[in-house]
């Protein structure tokens, strides 16, 4: 023991707390976390030993081919099929386990959808690396399940209704990010219905009931009317949610079962089979009554959640778990004492390690826009209760300490700070963060829940329930007020907006027209010219990305249905609609905007030395960008550091940051969504900013075609801000948080060695005064010495643990491409105090 | 420019860029279209001056507080 516990401190000294956390956890925690197969795509690829699962797609042919010519409507037929895999997929425990419950039958497999798009079985044929042994009786199950779904996948029928143009430019890859689909994207969850313990699966199935009993009734009473025309649809909806909660309750009690074989007869270590018999009593108990124990309340929220993935792709997991399950936490740990903060200190571990293996095959682009993880599974924590008193409790702080034992890049958590917040649950916050996990990020929750009320007029009480419904944007998880899917393809790659005003929107890497044809930049006379072309390319891009969703909403609820989805939201079962339909929906859309910064270097540039000092022309410039800066070396150092840059509190440069996105708020009100809302911007990158490295021209900032862009969001340029971090914040805080944009990443980078100790913690809370005070709505921070990363560059099997923050999200750093690790390193590391 | 891995010799832009992960100096990394070796280039003088391996940053180390990097601010 006196040995391990040296061990531990000297690991704690060299700040390597990978190391640290093994020591630290329990022996239970320890063996689940090891094996755990991470399942993020390291580049663009999955990692060997990971294999693209064929079970479900064969099962959801085979009964799709059974259904094809039943008498069924879709919506019946889809929620068919996925009862047909609930009911049939293979279920396993692992060792060890409390909780149960995975998308794919081998703990190895990524879960592959053939429903979705043509695009994505197109690359899992031609996979390089993940096709399952044998290959060629692989490579016939894909070639027979692909040329089923080809022309009937959700995207191959919705494009033929879009506007194709639009489309062909979307899907082009240039200045959007994902498709369409009521299927592919993140889904808000309904948490306010299904989440309180006032009701579960059985409960709804009663109200379904009562439903299609009352409409029966209703329709064939003497009389004829639309209302009762409408009837036939919603009684078939309803039975569609119906038959996919029942599928659910069924895929519990196949887990009981499984859980009660295995400790009657085969384990023989008497507390594992008590475990064991634990399982089979919380599977028989949820999802079909509500959850009484913070197991039960835990394993009912992983079944929603693997459901609506078994349902679509899900490329988010908005959650607010220790508001939801802190209420089980409070009387198993606290009153009746029925766990100890350890034994729930395991289960909030095994939570988070059993989200972090939920996997399901991508395209390569959001593979490479995410590198290192399975998508956005930023979860919520801290913030109000309705009532604005503080909400967090317990749980915040098992959650918090759980997350520093089992180190996963993902889920991550987005703290919701407000002045009420103890300092003990700050100290939590400080530790996460000093211990280099990159995460929490901190959100400013009064500024955020006014912003909710401004774009989206969400009532007070329904903004307070707010959750990252991906990396950054809040979404209430209330009837009316939370977002069943936001559709990735409105994600602007921004930096093609100042690229379009130089090639009159010609995009010279897909080679098509995709902007405005705005006048030839070499023409210009003054600066405001090239601002109004500006304008023009940002509404034109903005457009081209908007309106294909709009219009897929719109066809989701007969093309696209989520009859599961529905079956958990109060609106649906109420209304029989499914839960896209945008007439019981308040709206909650943003656009998302990549690559932004470079806008306001770019345009402050061009002011400055094409227009201020008259040091280049336009035509110049223009030829300079065409040429990608080749032989222009000197021209190029110019650009980048004879000007103001985003970040070091000089207003020129903020000032045009400001009218860029004045200029967007504007337009931001003329866009609606289909429920009438407005679509404002929120700047962030994830890993886009690489992704987009080979895909964005050479710009007036100084960056060349290939260069990674810079970091996201407000962030400045990587080492472009020199004037210290109290500068960063001013430049920011010159952006008004609640009306300017939904919201605005910033990446800090702090000194590992000046946040040691009781210090280190004094003065990063100083710096979140400031942060707080000057009224900015994110921030989140990296502590990460540069020697670390560069060890971990040479030596990447020693440093496997080791977490960056990489934009919204935090991924293990050997995960990542070189271009990405290069681009962390360069951040500047701020110094506080 | 001549490669300093395997001594081929081609103008500057005959090497495949990669990426300049420092934007505000004149080092960048180019791939010898012959070896694949990647290179750090001086942009300005039009030279390769290495092979990079792993860990190694031939453009300095992060800006900030621990003033690692090199001051390029005009008149610095």
């Amino acid at each position: 023991m006196g040995e391990t516990a040296e061990t531990l401190k000297e690991f704690e000294q060299k700040q390597e707390w990978w190391w640290a956390a093994e020591k630290k956890r329990s022996r239970r925690l320890d063996y689940l976390r090891k094996a755990m197969w991470k399942k993020g795509a390291i580049g663009g690829l999955y990692p060997a030993g990971l294999y693209i699962d064929l079970e479900r797609p064969v099962m959801q042919t085979e009964k799709a081919k059974e259904l094809e010519y039943s008498p069924d409507p879709y919506v019946i037929k889809f929620a068919k099929i996925l009862a047909h895999v609930l009911d049939n997929k293979t279920i396993f425990i692992t060792d060890h386990s409390q909780l149960v419950g995975y998308l794919g039958s081998l703990p190895n497999m990524i879960t592959w959808d053939p429903t979705l798009a043509a695009i994505l079985n197109h690359e899992v044929v031609n996979d390089p690396t993940s096709i399952p042994e044998p290959m060629d009786e692989s490579l016939k199950i894909i070639s027979e399940v692909t040329g089923y779904w080809a022309g009937k996948s959700d995207l191959d029928k919705i494009l033929p209704h879009m506007d194709l143009d639009d489309a062909m430019k979307v899907l082009s890859g240039a200045v959007g990010w994902g498709v369409p689909l009521s299927r592919g994207g993140y889904s808000g969850k309904d948490y306010e219905y299904i989440m309180t313990g006032v009701r579960a699966f059985e409960d709804i199935i009663a109200e379904l009931d009562r439903k299609i009993d009352e409409a029966d009734e209703k329709a064939h009473e003497p009389g004829a009317t639309r209302e009762i025309c409408d009837l036939y649809d919603k009684m078939n909806m309803w039975e569609a949610m119906k038959i996919t909660l029942e599928a659910g309750i069924r895929y519990g009690k196949r887990y009981a079962r499984l859980a009660k074989i295995i400790a009657e007869n085969f384990e023989a270590d008497n507390d594992r089979r008590q475990e064991l018999l634990q399982i089979a009593e919380v599977c028989e108990r949820v999802p079909a009554k509500p959850p009484r124990t913070l197991q039960e309340s835990l394993q009912y929220d992983l079944f929603i959640q693997l459901f609506s993935r078994n349902e679509a792709i899900e490329g988010a997991w908005p959650a607010r778990p220790d508001y939801y399950h802190g209420p089980y936490y409070e009387r198993d740990v606290n009153i009746e004492k029925t766990l100890t903060k350890e034994d729930a200190l395991d289960l909030a571990g095994e939570f988070l390690i059993r989200a972090a293996e939920v996997s399901q095959y991508k395209v390569k682009w959001a593979r490479e826009g995410l590198q290192g993880i399975e998508g956005t599974w930023v979860w919520t924590l801290g913030g109000v209760k309705k009532d604005g008193s503080d909400a967090c409790n317990g749980m915040t702080i098992a959650l918090l300490q759980a997350a520093r034992l089992v180190r996963v890049a993902n889920p991550t958590f987005a703290f919701r700070w407000h002045p009420k917040v103890k300092d003990n649950v700050m100290r939590e916050i400080f530790e996460c963060i000093r211990q280099g996990l990159g995460y929490p990020s901190i959100r400013n929750d009064p500024i955020l829940i006014a912003n909710a009320m401004n774009w989206h007029g969400h009532p007070i009480e329904e903004a307070r329930t707010w959750v990252h419904q991906a990396c950054m944007s809040p979404s209430p998880s209330t009837k009316h007020g939370f977002q069943p899917m936001r559709m990735a393809n409105a994600t602007a790659n921004c930096a093609k907006i100042i690229e379009y005003v130089f090639t009159s929107g010609y995009d010279h890497i897909v080679n098509m027209q995709i902007g405005a044809e705005t006048p030839d930049a070499a023409e210009f006379t003054d600066y405001q010219q090239v601002f109004d072309a500006w304008v023009t390319q940002m509404k034109t891009i903005f457009s081209i990305l908007v309106r294909p969703v709009n219009r897929a909403r719109m066809l989701a609820p007969k093309m696209t249905p989520r009859p599961f989805l529905s079956a958990v939201s109060e609106r649906s079962v109420e209304s029989g609609l499914d839960v896209c339909d945008p007439s019981i929906n308040r709206g909650n859309a943003w656009i998302t905007a990549f690559t932004w910064v470079e806008n306001a270097d770019s345009l402050a540039a061009v002011k400055k030395l094409v227009f201020d000092e008259k040091k280049y022309t336009m035509a110049e410039l223009k030829d300079a960008l065409a040429n990608n800066w080749e032989g222009r070396e000197e021209m190029r150092l110019d650009f980048v550091r004879n000007v103001p840059k985003w970040g070091n509190d000089d207003d020129y440069v903020d000032g045009i940051m400001l009218d860029c996105l004045h200029a967007a708020a504007k337009f931001s009100r003329e866009l609606k969504c289909p429920s009438g809302n407005n679509w404002p911007i929120l700047p962030e990158n994830v890993s886009g900013n690489i992704h987009y490295a080979n895909i964005v021209g050479a710009l007036p900032n100084g960056r060349r075609l290939g260069d990674a862009l810079y970091d996201g969001g407000i962030s400045p340029g990587p080492g472009l801000d020199k004037k210290g971090p109290t500068a960063v914040l001013k430049s920011c805080s010159k952006i008004d948080h609640i009306t300017d944009g939904r919201a605005f990443l910033l990446n800090q980078r702090l000194s590992p060695t000046q946040l040691a100790g009781e210090k280190g913690y004094q003065l990063w809370k100083s710096y979140m005064k400031t942060w707080a005070d000057l009224g900015l709505d994110h921030v989140q921070f990296n502590c990460v010495s540069d020697e670390t990363l560069r060890s971990a560059q040479r030596d990447p099997e020693k440093y496997q643990e080791v977490i960056v923050r990489v934009a919204g999200y935090s991924a293990h750093f050997v995960d990542i491409s070189r271009k990405t690790q290069d681009n962390i390193i360069q951040r500047t590391v701020q110094g506080l105090g | 420019m001549k490669c300093p891995e395997c001594g081929y010799e081609a103008p500057v832009a005959s090497f495949r860029y990669l990426y300049n992960a420092r934007i505000d100096a004149s080092v960048s990394i180019r791939q010898c279209t012959r070896c694949q070796a990647w290179l750090a280039i001086d942009e300005l003088q039009g030279t390769a001056n290495k092979k990079i391996g792993p860990g190694e940053a031939p453009w300095g180390k992060s800006a900030g507080i621990e003033d690692l990097a090199e001051d390029i601010r005009p008149g610095k």
